[in-house]
Order: structure tokens, then C-alpha cells, then sequence
């Protein structure tokens, strides 16, 4: 993972908002994107992620505030002039049309002659493994071809800024995976900004440099992706990212760098403020990753922590095992996952064990 | 599947009705008897050349096919900007808009055509075969306009977003996008309307001041029995242009699907 501090900026909202007659799609999203950043947008379908990536394109107007791109307010550009192109969700190759037809579509202005043009579509299509398929006919193609086509077709241009509005959504699982690394790697490779539309979590995760997280029309948390998971700004961010278990808690005291709180079926802890997000007047609850907790075997100690726990249910995955269990004789269940390795037999339910955890891995929400 | 054989026996019988009455053209368009009836004298093709000999019908022919081809051609442009404003656009007024334009299709022609006589006349319009072309276009862009709409429906619109996105203009991406891929559309709705056009009677009777238009004139001719043969050697002309015509449309279909990848979903034939 790349820092993206050092890099200039490519993106930047200010205060944008976008009213559909009375709806409210976009609620006043603020924010930058550095050039040559892998920059995800996600969030559930609904959140705004695809309208927001619109309107970087310019095929949604915005209702106030300002978009700009490398420097240029964006207001009066309409989407054929803008530097960014996009890879649609449905592809939508021209079907009518060849391979080399659909890549060379943009450069149709370009004063170039028509050697260099070919040239320029053998050359891109090459780079996204598809060399010698200029003269097939377009609609003749697989799914992730027709991807790799739409890619193509898009970078051929040299935009400042690649927008892919859920372009994995539509292949399966297997290309998906294999397609996300792919991504990685031409992104890598050209150096262009990249902003990906997506409501799989993990895909962000894999793919991305930084991720905005939106939820109904705004933006809750923007951050590179182990941020995200570990420091998660609030519970909406923390459940949509990933499992997180939930335990409640009360504060005892906060003093200066330190807030002390009593956690049920944890005890007393003690944590760093950098721990506790800005609050938000909910009750307050501590989470905890299932990877962070860990099943004791008899001849184990706990590194830092240990709790009582009852096992009420064993989830067996093959390589892992998930256990929901009940901490310190409470009514609180949490889930926690285990590597299933030899030597360490899968537990029944009903099982009493100890739990091993850090107070480090505690965030408190409030 | 159970078999049902009054269903089947009715269908035979329904098609036969439909049928069987137009292959009694060619019969009696190559029967040398002078009265239609059976039983058939013999084989002549002389129908056919006291048909080609008629300067009336030679007329007549000429300006249905005028007609026809400019009514085709108005109510299919029309029909694109229509159906492309109300897929693609909202705007006020537009499901009123629209009904008015699709109403001609369920309101009789006999009053439409009386409307319009009493109108052109009142304006001192003389009646010519271009006040049957604008008559027959106000039936006719119904179709053009259903056709086209389901045409402009199956257009993508990320395709046409893709095209502005990569530089072109909107008139470049109508001309390199949107109307290469509802050309069988347009193709469709042309043709139909050019059949519309062709036999249609009720416009070009009361619009065209007696000048000789084919339908009107067939019509005519039946008055007088020794016409009778040759008028039907007529209809075997137009029977076969008919099959002609929609064997072509039906071509011209399964081109554009193919070209466009798409799936097979019924036709004509």
C-alpha cells in the first residue's frame, strides 16, 4: 500500500449536494482524492456511491457545491469534454460494432492518422490481454472480455481519471477475484487514478488505497482500508465492514489520553482515546473483531487478557472455525473465528473455555 | 398435452376463412373465362396484359406509390422524434401528449377523414394527393410511434452515455449509436406504414378528388363485371409484392438482431 499523503490532488468535493425532486441523494460530500490513488466508493445500494461517481463524470448535474478536477471547477464541462472516462456497470459495448471499433471509438477526433490509430488500439488491447481480438465482433464476447473491451476502450483515451461503476458485480466469483488483481495491477502499471463504485466490502478492501464509506448520501468514514477495519468511525462503519461483535459498556472515566470503561463480560479496561471515536450520543458499546479473540487451549495463557466463556454454537468452515460464545457468564454472545490447525481439536457446544484478548483491539463507540 | 380436437378443427377452419379467399386471386387471375366462377375454362395470361395495358391503373399505381412512400417516410420521422422524447425525456404534459398522438389509432378513420374535409375545405384547400399524404400520416404515426417506441425501449442508455463519455457529441452519438441500433426499428415501421398507406380507402376516397388512387380505383372497377379478371391479376401483383415486401422487412429484423447480438424474440414469419 502506497501513502497517499505525499500526492497531489486530483478530486476534490466541496460541500456537494444533488436533490432529485425531493430526494435528497447526495447530502454534502466533502472530500479529496489524490492523483493516482485507488479510490473506492461504497456503501449499500441506495447510499449515493453511484450518483456521486455520475457527477464526476458529468452525467448528473449537481445541486450545489463544487466538483474539481485537477484544478478546473467541473460546473461547465459537460461529460465529453471532462479528462475522466468511465467502465459502465453493463459494459455497454456498442454492439455493432468490432473490437478495435469500441477502443478506437474516442480516438474518432483525434488528429492522428490511421496507422498510428490502429497502432494505438493494437497497443491497448494488448495491455489488457486481449491481442488479436480487434476483428471479432463485439457482441461475440465473453463477460470478462466485453470488461477487459470497456477497459481498453476507456484507458486508449488517457484520461486523468478511470471510473468504474461496479464492474465486477456482473462475473463470477472466480473472474471477479482474478479481475481484482488484474485491476490492481494496470492500475499500477498506468498510473491513472482509479475510482471504483462497489458494495462488496472486501472487494474495497482488496482493491483499494483509500475507501469512502457513504451511507444515505453522505460520506461516514474515508480512510485507507486497515483504518477502516480496525478504527471504524461509528457502528454502521464497523457492521458493514467485515463482523464486528458488539458488547456493551459503561463509561467509569475519561481523563485527558485515557477513558476507562466496564465492558460486560470483559471487566474493567482501560483505553486509549485513540480508541474512541468521536462520539455520537449512542449508548455506549465496545467492539471486537472475531480474529481478535482466541480460543485457550489447557496448556495455554493469554498474552494479555482472559475471560470465562460458554460455547453456544461451533460453525465448522474447513480452514476456520467460527464460535459463538458467552462471555464471563453473561448474556453477551460473541462470534470468534479460529484457524483450524493440527493439535487443536474443534470444541463441542456447552464447552466451558477461556478467551484470550487485547485491549488494544477494543474501539468504543458512544 | 391433452389433445383437443375441436380446438384443432377449429383452428384449421379459422385459417382456411382467413386464407382461402386470397388464393382464389391467382386462380382466377390465370382462368381465360370471362365471369368469375368455377368450374375454371383455361389458362391465359391475358389478365395480366390487359392490366399492364390500363393507362388508369398505370396512374393510379404511380400515385399510390407516391403516396405510400411519402407517408411512410413522414410518419417514420416523426415516429423517431416521438418515441425518442417519450422513452428517453420527461417532460409536462407528456402522457396526455402521447395519448393524443397514439388516437388515431382506436378513432374511426371515417370521421377523421370527414374532420379533415370539412377543415381543408373551409380553408380553401384544394384537394390534391398531398391532402391525402397529410390525412394517411395522422393514421399512420400511431404505428410508427409503437413500433419505434419498443425500439428506442431496448437501447441501453449507458451505451449512449459510453459514447458521450469517450468525446462524441449528442448528434454524433445519435448518428454513430442510437440510430444504427434502432435501424430495424425504423425499417419495420416504414414498411408498415408504407402497407397502411397503400390500401388504405376511406382517406384517399374523401381527400383525393377523384384523382385515380390505387384502392379507390380497384374499388371503381368492380363496378364494371368484364373488369373483374384483370383487377385480380392485379392482386396477385400486389399479393406477391406483399410477401416480397415482408420477407424483406423480416430479413432486414434478423440482420439487425444478429448485428446487435441479440436474441431472437418472434417476428413476422
Amino acid at each position: 500500500m502506497t501513502t497517499s499523503d505525499d500526492r497531489p490532488t486530483m478530486i476534490e468535493f466541496k460541500d456537494v449536494h444533488k436533490y432529485y425532486g425531493d430526494y435528497h441523494a447526495l447530502r454534502g460530500i466533502n472530500g479529496t482524492i489524490k492523483a493516482g490513488e485507488f479510490f473506492s466508493l461504497l456503501g449499500p445500494s441506495g447510499c449515493g456511491k453511484t450518483t456521486l461517481l455520475r457527477t464526476i463524470a458529468g452525467f448528473e448535474d449537481i445541486s450545489s457545491g463544487v466538483i474539481m478536477i485537477d484544478g478546473k471547477d467541473m460546473a461547465t464541462v459537460a461529460a465529453n469534454a471532462r479528462p475522466t472516462n468511465m467502465v459502465f456497470q453493463s459494459y455497454a459495448i456498442f454492439p455493432h460494432m468490432t473490437v478495435a471499433e469500441n477502443v478506437g471509438f474516442g480516438l474518432r477526433k483525434d488528429p492522428r492518422s490511421k496507422e498510428e490509430k490502429a497502432k494505438a488500439v493494437a497497443e491497448a488491447l494488448e495491455m489488457v490481454g486481449l491481442k488479436g481480438y480487434g476483428n471479432r465482433a463485439a457482441h461475440a464476447l465473453s463477460g470478462g472480455q466485453r470488461q477487459r473491451v470497456a477497459l481498453a476502450r476507456a484507458l486508449i483515451l488517457k484520461p486523468k481519471v478511470l471510473l468504474l461503476d461496479e464492474p465486477l458485480s456482473a462475473l463470477d466469483k472466480k473472474m471477479r477475484e482474478h479481475m481484482q488483481v488484474e485491476l490492481i495491477k494496470l492500475q499500477r502499471q498506468v498510473g491513472i487514478t482509479f475510482i471504483l463504485v462497489t458494495h462488496d466490502q472486501e472487494e474495497a478492501l482488496v482493491m483499494s488505497d483509500r475507501i469512502a464509506v457513504m451511507f444515505e448520501g453522505e460520506i461516514a468514514q474515508l480512510d485507507d482500508p486497515e483504518t477502516l477495519y480496525r478504527r471504524p468511525a461509528n457502528k454502521k462503519v464497523a457492521n458493514f465492514i467485515g463482523t464486528m461483535n458488539f458488547i456493551p459498556a459503561e463509561i467509569l472515566s475519561e481523563t485527558g489520553d485515557k477513558v476507562e470503561i466496564e465492558a460486560k463480560g470483559l471487566g474493567r479496561v482501560a483505553l486509549d482515546i485513540a480508541q474512541a471515536p468521536v462520539p455520537t450520543g449512542e449508548a455506549p458499546v465496545v467492539g471486537l473483531r472475531p480474529e481478535t479473540l482466541t480460543l485457550l487451549y489447557d496448556d495455554q495463557k493469554a498474552a494479555e487478557r482472559e475471560t470465562e466463556g460458554l460455547i453456544d454454537e461451533v460453525i465448522y468452515l474447513g480452514d476456520m472455525t467460527y464460535y459463538d460464545v458467552y462471555l464471563g457468564g453473561t448474556d453477551v454472545e460473541v462470534r470468534l473465528s479460529m484457524r483450524n490447525v493440527p493439535g487443536r481439536p474443534v470444541l463441542d457446544v456447552g464447552a466451558k473455555v477461556r478467551v484470550a484478548w487485547s485491549p488494544s483491539a477494543l474501539v468504543l463507540f458512544r | 398435452m391433452k389433445k383437443a380436437p375441436f380446438l384443432r378443427s377449429y383452428t384449421l377452419f379459422y385459417l382456411l376463412f382467413l386464407y382461402a379467399p386470397i388464393l382464389l386471386l391467382p386462380i382466377f387471375a390465370f382462368n381465360s373465362g370471362k365471369v368469375v366462377a368455377f368450374p375454371l375454362q383455361g389458362f391465359t395470361l391475358g389478365w395480366f396484359s390487359e392490366m399492364l395495358a390500363d393507362e388508369n391503373l398505370r396512374i393510379a399505381a404511380k400515385n399510390s406509390l407516391i403516396i405510400a412512400l411519402s407517408v411512410a417516410s413522414m410518419s417514420t420521422v416523426l415516429g423517431v422524434f416521438a418515441a425518442r422524447a417519450s422513452v428517453r425525456y420527461s417532460f409536462p404534459g407528456k402522457a396526455p401528449i402521447m395519448g393524443l398522438i397514439m388516437l388515431p389509432l382506436v378513432l374511426p378513420e371515417m370521421i377523421v377523414a370527414m374532420a379533415l374535409l370539412v377543415v381543408l375545405l373551409s380553408l380553401n384547400v384544394p384537394l390534391s394527393l398531398f391532402t391525402v399524404i397529410i390525412g394517411q400520416v395522422l393514421i399512420t404515426t400511431p404505428f410508427a410511434v409503437a413500433i419505434l417506441t419498443s425500439a428506442f425501449q431496448s437501447l441501453d442508455k449507458s451505451l449512449e452515455e459510453a459514447a458521450m463519455d469517450l468525446g462524441e457529441t449528442a448528434w454524433g452519438t445519435f448518428r454513430l449509436i442510437v440510430l444504427p441500433l434502432v435501424m430495424p426499428g425504423i425499417m419495420a415501421s416504414f414498411l408498415i406504414c408504407f402497407t397502411i398507406s397503400f390500401d388504405e380507402f376511406i382517406i384517399s376516397n374523401f381527400l383525393g378528388s377523384g384523382q385515380p388512387i390505387l384502392s379507390v380505383y380497384i374499388f371503381g372497377q368492380f363496378r364494371f363485371p368484364a373488369k373483374v379478371p384483370s383487377m385480380l391479376a392485379l392482386g396477385t401483383v400486389l399479393v406477391c409484392f406483399s410477401i416480397i415486401l415482408l420477407g424483406f422487412a423480416e430479413y432486414m429484423r434478423r440482420r439487425g438482431i444478429a448485428k446487435a447480438g441479440g436474441k431472437d424474440s418472434g417476428g413476422f414469419l
